[in-house]
Parts: structure tokens; sequence; C-alpha cells
């Protein structure tokens, strides 16, 4: 079928869309709205659904024609777009009069070949169409050949009776249309306002992100003619019920701990497909919720989800410097958490003058990776933001990918659903390490941990805190405590500010030293060292942190 | 913090709670004192001790010490199953008896129990 698009019944969970869109082309009333802006976050299933409505008024016989068109970078130059536009349209009406879809994306056949095999339809008027477009390339008039071009589908509606929908996918993109260079015509877009003016051709827009396509439309008495249209992510049951078949069809059968996931991946069917195929790929037979976040880390640094993303930073980033503002000031905004609307802090912040943020921010907005007018929208979707994040770690702190893989793995490895975490803050003061201590002694009775094993790990946690008061510089006399408690172990982590400390450099203490020495302390560590199963010293920055760690063995339960 | 008795030439002594330094710089003084009166063998029974740690270790290394420079002899008795390993693995029992309780403590050194 047209297009590549999927088999009907794995297209899920659009039917009011789809019935809605089809409904468009019966609205005869010029007074009543019949163009429709579609909008939505990449991969959110805009191409698909023009697709499906495509198929579907291809085949069936209430002559509606189809016509899709998806805008590229590539041929926005208006001497190429007019042709390709043209040619495109001539093609595909060719297809569905003859009900032969191999026709639709037959490159091959030059617009003067198609003549002949509408003169054997008695199309005269078509081929007279056709020629007053050639006559215009044979001028050199690129006016006249975008004219000839946009109103083509009007024409047709208007010659043959039959109205003609009119599908403009990425829109977006047709602001960057030019003559000789970019930028040099900016308005050239207006000229589709006049060809959505008529109601037997009524058009869909698609853009992303949301937003994208209301700020192209100035022309007011234009915008009351269309009307917007969100596509918004896939609710949790239809998203899990997608995964879920993708997966058999692969012979991969999914646990129901990962419906959780669903949400993270915010019912993009892009990314679901992408996961399902990644769990593929990485030859699972089931899938729990510790594959997902796996084959994950992998699909957003190196999988197709990464290629998706980078062929996007790629196309719209082609200039280095241009890429590494990008990345800088995106990363900022998902530390940042909020919207920008002052361009001159931003520069400030990052330290980038307003005139290159402008451009590049620009070329995020046409990209639709986030929405830049008016304001700077943070990126809310997970999944681009791990996207970018691996793309800072790489590019602008140099790091290892596999260590970047495992940092992206890491954030996500405590999500888990039977995962507690608390946290607490203990001053400087004497005793206040016997408050961790409490707490540790309740959360090991809430998982029923053997007293001798909560014991062990109050003294830990008393050593720890006792070292963390000593030994840090830190100004605010605050040690933070975060214990994290899943099935298989429990982690506490005791974090100051201040120097850093190698547990390998420190000598092992024995009795008979310290017996004749002055300095008889130094047993903090060899403590924990022994009532844990692991302690581990990192640093964070400026800050210290030590993670005692106790696996969760059927010998420390009750 | 620390309560103690005399039986003849014996003290038991009884750290309370959390033996940190305060806990750890009394029980030292008591011992100090006991020394100072000629008793020279010091029972620290810990059924009343939560917790040590390495600072209230290092104190008890203090006491090792110093018994041992005038020949006395420390027992340790009451120590919960945590505190033995500990003990037992820094190599602290190596330098002290260590008895299940204070009674038996006390029978080693032929003391007969009066309250
Ligand atoms: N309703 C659906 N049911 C099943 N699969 C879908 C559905 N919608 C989209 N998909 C699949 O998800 C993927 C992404 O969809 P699509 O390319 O249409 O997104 P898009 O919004 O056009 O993205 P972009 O911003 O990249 O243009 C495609 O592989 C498509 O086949
Ligand atoms: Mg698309």
């Amino acid at each position: 079928m047209p297009f590549k698009s999927i088999p009907e019944q794995n297209f899920v969970n659009r039917d009011a869309e789809l019935s809605y869109l089809k409904r468009l082309i019966d609205v005869k009333d010029s007074a009543i709205v019949n163009n429709v802006l579609l909008e939505g976050t990449r991969g959110i299933g805009k191409t698909e659904l023009l697709k499906q409505l495509y198929r579907s008024l291809f085949w069936q016989g209430k002559n509606v024609i189809p016509f899709y068109y998806s805008f590229q970078r590539a041929t926005l130059k208006v001497a190429y777009f007019a042709k390709d536009y043209f040619t495109r349209f001539v093609r595909q009406y060719l297809a569905f009069l003859k009900k032969d879809p191999s026709i639709i994306d037959n490159m091959s056949i030059p617009l003067t070949k198609l003549i002949p095999l509408f003169s054997t339809l008695k199309l005269t008027w078509m081929i007279e169409l056709i020629e007053d477009f050639q006559e215009h390339i044979k001028d050199g008039d690129l006016h006249e050949q975008l004219l000839g071009a946009i109103s083509i589908p009007a024409a047709v509606a208007g010659k043959s009776g039959n109205p003609v929908l009119v599908m403009l996918d990425d829109f977006h993109l047709a602001t960057q249309l030019y003559e000789t260079h970019p930028g040099d015509v900016p308005g050239l877009i207006s000229l589709f306002e006049r060809s959505m003016t008529s109601t037997t051709s009524p058009h869909i827009l698609t853009g992303s992100p949301e937003g994208a396509l209301e700020m192209i439309f100035t022309d007011d008495s234009f915008r009351g003619k269309a009307e917007r249209m969100i596509l918004r992510a896939m609710p949790e049951d239809a998203a899990f019920s997608m995964f879920r078949s993708l997966c058999a069809a692969f012979g991969i059968t999914v646990r129901d701990e990962c419906r959780e996931f669903m949400k993270f991946l915010g019912g993009n069917p892009l990314y679901i497909k992408n996961m399902a195929k990644a769990l593929w790929k990485m030859q699972r037979k089931e899938a729990s919720l510790k594959d997902l976040w796996e084959c994950y880390s992998y699909e957003v640094s190196d999988g197709e989800t990464a290629f998706y993303w980078s062929s996007i930073f790629r196309g719209f980033l082609t200039d280095l410097q241009q890429r590494r503002i990008a990345i800088e000031l995106l990363m900022h905004s998902i530390e940042s958490h909020c919207e920008v609307r002052n361009l001159e802090i931003l520069s400030k912040a990052l330290g980038i003058p307003v005139p290159s943020l402008k451009s590049v921010l620009d070329a995020l907005q046409i990209s639709g990776i986030i929405q830049t007018t008016g304001s700077i929208r943070p990126v809310r979707d997970n999944i681009l933001q791990d996207f970018i994040r691996n793309l800072y770690l790489r590019e602008v702190e140099e790091r290892d990918p596999e260590k970047i893989r495992k940092l992206i793995e890491s954030r996500y490895q405590l999500q888990n659903n039977a995962t507690s975490c608390f946290e607490m803050t203990i001053p400087m003061t004497a005793d206040a390490e016997l408050v961790a201590a409490k707490a540790i002694e309740q959360i090991g009775k809430n998982i029923s941990l053997k007293p001798l094993v909560i014991t062990q790990l109050q003294l830990a946690i008393i050593e720890a805190c006792i070292n963390a008061m000593e030994h840090s510089g830190s100004y605010d006399k605050k040690v933070l405590l975060k214990f994290t408690v899943n099935p298989e172990r429990i982690e506490i982590a005791i974090e100051t500010p201040g120097k850093r400390f190698d547990p390998d450099t420190v000598k092992e203490p024995t009795i008979e030293e310290k017996l004749h020495s002055e300095h008889k302390r130094g047993w903090g560590l060899k403590l924990m060292r022994e009532v844990m199963d692991d302690v581990k010293v990192e640093t964070i920055g400026d800050r210290t942190r030590v993670v005692l760690i106790k696996n969760i063995k059927s010998e420390v339960i009750n | 913090m620390v309560v103690s008795k005399s039986l003849e030439d014996v003290a038991v002594i009884y750290p309370q709670g959390y033996l940190n330094n305060l806990v750890g710089e009394s029980l030292e003084k008591e011992c100090n004192a006991c020394i100072g009166k000629g008793i020279k063998k010091i029972v620290l029974d810990f059924s009343k001790t939560k917790f040590i740690n390495s600072i209230g270790i290092s104190i008890l290394l203090s006491i090792i010490e110093k018994l041992k420079k005038h020949n006395g002899i420390l027992c340790f008795t009451s120590l919960n199953k945590m505190h033995e390993e500990i003990f037992e693995m820094l190599g602290i029992t190596k330098y002290a008896l260590v008895f299940r309780n204070e009674d038996e403590a006390l029978k080693h050194f032929r003391v007969a129990v009066k309250e």
C-alpha cells in the first residue's frame, strides 16, 4: 500500500481522529471550517494517521481524491518544490483513477510520460493543466510555477467534480521555502492560504511540536477557516496493548509489571515500537521491567530512537558550533525545568551571545524538537531528555559511550515498583547519628530483617555519620542520608560536602599497632566493611558520598 | 553514664547505652580511679550497652593498655552477638577475657556473689 503504511489492524487508538478527518470532506458549507491543523510532538503518529486516511480514501468508492505530500528539507527550493509537488499530485491522481497504488511512488515516470496516460482516460483538461505548468517551467517564472503547483488540487477538484483532500505533512517546513538561498523570500507560505479557502479541497496540515502551526498563519481571515487538532499521547492501556502485540509478533512475552514503563514512554507510538524492536534485537524471550530499562539505555544512546533523534539534530543543526550551543541550551532547559522568556538572561546563564542563541532557537523550532516562539518551553519528553543528556555527555563532556549508557541506566535502576526510598538530613551535633540509626531500625523492621542485621546496619550508619561529621569541612553542618530499599538490597548513602577520601589509601589498622600508639582512632571504615556487604566511596562534584550496601539474602530475613 | 561496683579486688563497670566519646571518657575515668585504688581486676559488663562505636573502641584500647601496664586483668561480659563478632574480628578479645555474663567472670575471680 502507499508509502509503507502499517496494516489497518495494527493501527490502534485513533478511531475518533480518523473518522473525524474522513467527515471533513462532507462539509460543503463554505462558512464552516474545513481545514485542520494537526499538531503533536514528534513520533506521536501524525504521518501514520494521514497514511491510514489516505488508504481508506484511496479504496473507498466515495470519489474523494486523496493527495499526500511530505515536506522535506531537501526540496525547499521553489524550483524543485513546485515541480515535485505538481508531479506527485498528478501521479497520485492517476493512481487513484486507475486504482493502481504502484504508480504513487513510481518516481521513474516523468511528467511528460504521464500525459499520454491521461489522454487514454480522455481527460484533456488535465493535459492542459500539465502543459500550462510546463510552460511556466520553460519561462523560468518561479512565482507562476509555485502558484501552479499549489493550486493544482483545487483546479482538479473544480474540473473533475470530485473533492480533493490535501494532506501536507510536516507543513511547518513550508516556512523555509526559498528561491535562490534560504531565507530570501520569507512570505512564500502565504500562497497556500489562498488554495485553502476552496471548500472542495480541504487541507490537513501537520506540524511539530504542539503550537508549531498557529504561529505560521498571520492572516486573521484565514485563521477562522482552520481548526486545530492535537494528536495526544496514547492512553496507558492502549499503549500497553500495542506494546504487547508488537512484542508478541517478535515472539516475546511481556510481564505485567512492564505496564509502568508505558507511562515513561509517554504513550508515544514511535518509542513503543522501537522498544519492542530493541527487545527483539537483544534476543529477549520474556521481558521484565528490568529488561526494559536495560534495553532502554541502549535504545536512547545507540538504538533506533537515538538514530531518529540524531538524524533530526544532524539535519537541522548542520553547523558544529550551532549544534554545540543547541546541546548546551537544551541541557540547561532540562535541568532548570522552566519556561524561558528572556533571552538576555539565558544568554548570561550560558555565556552565549543573544544572536547565536536566536539562530539556534529558530533551528530547534523548525526541527520540531522544542517550541521556541514566544517562550522556550522545556523538553518534557523523557526519551528526548535522555537523548540530550547522552549527547551532552558525549560531545560536551567527552565521556566514554559505555560509561554514558551505564549512567543512564543507573538513573533508573532504582525506579523499580518495589523500591522504597527515605531521605533525611541530620545536623552535625552530638548523638545525631542515633536518630539515623533509629530510622534504619524501623526500615529494617518493615522488611522483617533479623535483629542482628538491623544492629549491623545501625552500627555502619553510626560510623559513616561520625566520619562524615569529622571529615567534612562543610559550612551547613548537615549530613544527608538516603535509604533505598528494594527486594534485592538495602543501600544507604551518606553524603556531605567536603573532600573525597580514598578508602584504598586508608591503612588497615591493627590492634597491636594501635595499642602502643598515641593515635588509637581510625576503626570506622574497618567496622563498616565488617558489617556490610559492600562500602563504596563516591565523589559527586565537591561532595563525598559513602554508600553502604547490604544484600538481602534469605539469611538476613526473619 | 557508667555505673560501677567494687567487690573486694574486682570492679564491675556497666557502660550505659551508647559507648561513644562521652560515655567512653567517663568509663576511662572510672577505670583509672579503680587502678588508682589498687583494683586491677576490671569487669566491663555490656548488658546495658546498645552500641559501641569506633571512638568507644579506641577508648577500650586505652583502658587495655593502661591495665596491661599495671599488670591488671580485663574481662568483657554480656557482649551482644554483633559486638562479640566485632571484637573478635578486631583482635581485642586477645587482650581481655570474655565471659557470657558478670557471674561467670566473678566466679573466675572466685568472688562470692554479693548484692
Ligand atoms: N495509532 C498507531 N498505532 C500503531 N502504530 C502507530 C500509530 N501511530 C503511529 N504508529 C507508528 O509509530 C511510528 C511513529 O509514527 P509517525 O511517523 O506517524 O509519527 P509522526 O508524528 O509523523 O512523527 P514525526 O514527528 O517524526 O513526523 C510509526 O512507525 C508508526 O507506524
Ligand atoms: Mg511524520
